[in-house]
């Protein structure tokens, strides 16, 4: 029993860390329309900068992570100013195309910089983890998942209640629109694109901590990917939920499923609850329902 | 088409592909010179030209279901792999002639490509482009999850040559054959169902799915059946990649390789058979120029170290596929029309 409620509780941090790099996807859907393939690659570079400015540069931490926050968004920035601003006006499917493009692209410019070497990452959160009676909770998922809530609570709040939150939204229904009303399309693509660089590195920090870096943590970009459809593409609170439900699925059948049918059915039961669900309710959880019109 | 003046009089004159005596000629040089090919050129190029065939025919694939149909497909690699264990496992367990184990690949892909597209019912836009992705997952869980008998699991399963009436195609020359037959085939299909209602209906939904429905197609059946003609082709090519490799492993069919068929498109040009032909030129003559300066590279630069040649063809093929969308969004096919309709109205400017 005491196994079951652990497995469930590292299941739901587990959740909440993928909720984590999910919300890179949402935030940048949220204020540009655009869904970014290369979420996982901006971990990766998130990851490489934290590894540079703590072990190779030598800065103490207090100090290299605003520093890697802020080269972060820079690069965020940089992607932007030079793949998507220049596609506005264009179809959605040629945004989203740049995008898959651009995954290819970060990776070959990860591996040509960096290589495939195996790198040390520094210990960001303790590694020591929390006995709770019998039960065992890994501290830096911990300390990740209340970050995790706490950046939902703050941007779920930027984007509905505040004025320049409102006119990101409105860019993420309609390009022509937004700017017709007078928001600027071009900073709000911006602006998303540098807060989806910094949470990626967030994420970065809260996964890779402690472990070792090489360009294959990128997967978890693609592991996160149904935490944002189930919720749906919108919703950032929502992010929260289905993190944690798609978590502790995925931990149960890992640890309870998988020993019987002998096949690592958990790296893809997500997928699986993410098809059911967009069968069910087809924008995921809390996505928008729009109406279309000809 | 055509200059101005000139009318089609019937319904099957407006269809014709062939219009002008010189593409006829061009067409039959070009097919002259393909089946000359082995007598001109080197094995080494004929491989090369092997494996554009086999490309072309997936390729194609993916412009029908993306580039006419307008369904975004990040898994075409995964419905090749389809094909490809398929053609594969009947080979070696149940000896199946060739004539029929490259229709029942690209059949099994189907099934498997069309229980994709199923979700279109549902599912829209980006949501719908994102089931592709799992597709890609689900395939890579079932090859190494299964029991290794059924699907070799990691070690891959190891093809027999293609054989007919006791000729074994195992030379570099009779493969190709083989892929210039089936791709001649698969091509001219092709063109054929673009041209048909089935073409048409799919050219209406990628332009805008809500008035197609309106104008009484039914959308979710096009778009599922986009996914099954995309993947059968996938299929096919699968098999083709089996008899030529003659082994398959599950590493030769990931969500990098679909990129690739991604990109080969996107540089050819959206929504046309011949634009898609020209992008697996361009990028398949890119990869194998990577493929062989990149090792060169290695030797004189040693820092960058022995994976430059992949790390290289993603930065390259990333580039082009974010340069064209940039810059020429409709592709090389659209810069050649522009030039052939200067070229006809030659020395007026329009």
């Amino acid at each position: 029993m005491v196994y079951f409620v652990n497995d469930i509780i590292t299941g739901a941090l587990i959740g909440l860390l993928y909720a984590l790099v999910a919300m890179g996807f949402v935030v940048i859907y949220r204020a540009s329309k655009v869904f970014n393939f290369a979420q996982g690659e901006l971990v990766i570079i998130g990851g490489f900068i934290v590894w540079f400015t703590t072990l190779q540069a030598g800065l103490s931490l207090w100090l290299s992570i605003p520093l890697s926050l802020l080269l972060a968004g820079f690069v965020g920035y940089l992607i932007e100013r030079i793949f998507l601003t220049k596609l506005i006006g264009e179809s959605v499917f040629s945004m989203v195309m740049v995008t898959v493009g651009l995954l290819i692209l970060l990776r070959g410019f990860v591996l040509l910089l960096f290589g495939p070497a195996v790198r040390p990452f520094p210990v960001i959160f303790p590694l020591k983890p929390l006995f709770l009676g019998d039960m065992l909770i890994p501290l830096n998922l911990l300390i990740g998942g209340i970050i995790t809530i706490v950046a939902a609570a703050g941007l779920s709040w930027f984007f509905n209640r505040t004025r320049p939150g409102l006119r990101m939204t409105a860019v993420a229904e309609d390009h022509v629109v937004a700017s017709s009303m007078g928001i600027s399309v071009k900073s709000s693509i911006a602006f998303a694109w540098v807060l989806g660089a910094i949470l990626s590195t967030v994420g970065a920090m809260i996964f890779l901590s402690g472990k070792s870096l090489t360009f294959l943590a990128s997967d978890i970009g693609f592991a996160a990917l149904p935490v944002a459809l189930f919720a749906g593409l919108e919703s950032i609170g929502g992010l929260i939920l289905a993190g944690v439900i798609i978590g502790i699925v995925q931990s149960l059948t890992t640890n309870y499923l998988d020993p019987v049918i002998g096949g690592s059915l958990g790296s893809v039961v997500p997928y699986i609850i993410m098809l059911a669900i967009l069968l069910i309710r087809p924008t995921g959880l809390f996505g928008w329902r729009t109406i279309e019109r000809v | 088409m055509d200059p101005s003046g000139i009318f089609p009089t019937s319904y099957q004159a407006d269809g014709r592909l062939i219009r002008t005596r010189w593409q006829a000629l061009a067409l039959v040089l070009f097919l002259a010179l393909m089946l000359a090919a082995p007598y001109l050129v080197g094995a080494r190029i004929i491989a090369v030209l092997n494996m554009m065939l086999i490309s072309a025919v997936i390729a194609v694939g993916l412009q029908i279901c993306t580039g006419y149909a307008g369904q975004i497909n990040l898994g075409q690699a995964a419905f090749m792999g389809v094909g490809a264990y398929t053609a594969s496992i009947l080979a070696s367990k149940t000896g199946l002639t060739f004539l029929l184990v490259i229709p029942l690949a690209g059949i099994a892909a189907a099934v498997f490509g069309f229980l994709f597209g199923l979700t279109a019912a549902r599912i829209k836009g980006f949501y719908l482009a994102l089931t592709t992705i799992a597709a890609q997952f689900i395939f890579h869980f079932a090859v190494l999850n299964l029991p290794s008998t059924w699907m070799g699991g990691s070690n891959g399963i190891t093809v027999p040559p293609a054989e007919l009436f006791g000729l074994r195609f195992v030379s570099e020359t009779a493969q190709f054959y083989l892929s210039f037959a089936v791709a001649a085939i698969m091509i001219a299909g092709a063109f054929g169902i673009v041209r048909s209602r089935f073409g048409r209906a799919f050219v209406a939904v990628r332009d805008d799915d809500v008035a197609a429905g309106i104008m009484g197609i039914n959308v979710a059946a096009t778009k599922a059946n986009a996914f099954l003609i995309g993947a059968f082709y996938a299929g096919v090519g699968g098999a083709l990649w089996a008899y030529m490799i003659r082994f398959v492993g599950v590493d030769q069919f990931t969500l990098f390789h679909s990129i690739f068929f991604v990109a080969m498109i996107i540089v050819g040009g959206m929504g046309s058979i011949v634009g898609a032909l020209i992008g697996v030129f361009v990028i398949r003559i890119i990869q194998e120029i990577i493929a062989t300066v990149g090792p060169n590279i290695a030797e004189s630069v040693p820092f960058v170290g022995g994976d430059i040649v992949f790390a290289g063809m993603n930065v390259i093929l990333g580039g082009v596929i974010a340069l064209f969308m940039i810059l020429e969004p409709k592709g090389l096919m659209h810069r050649w029309n522009i030039l052939k309709s200067s070229y006809r109205i030659w020395p007026f400017p329009y």
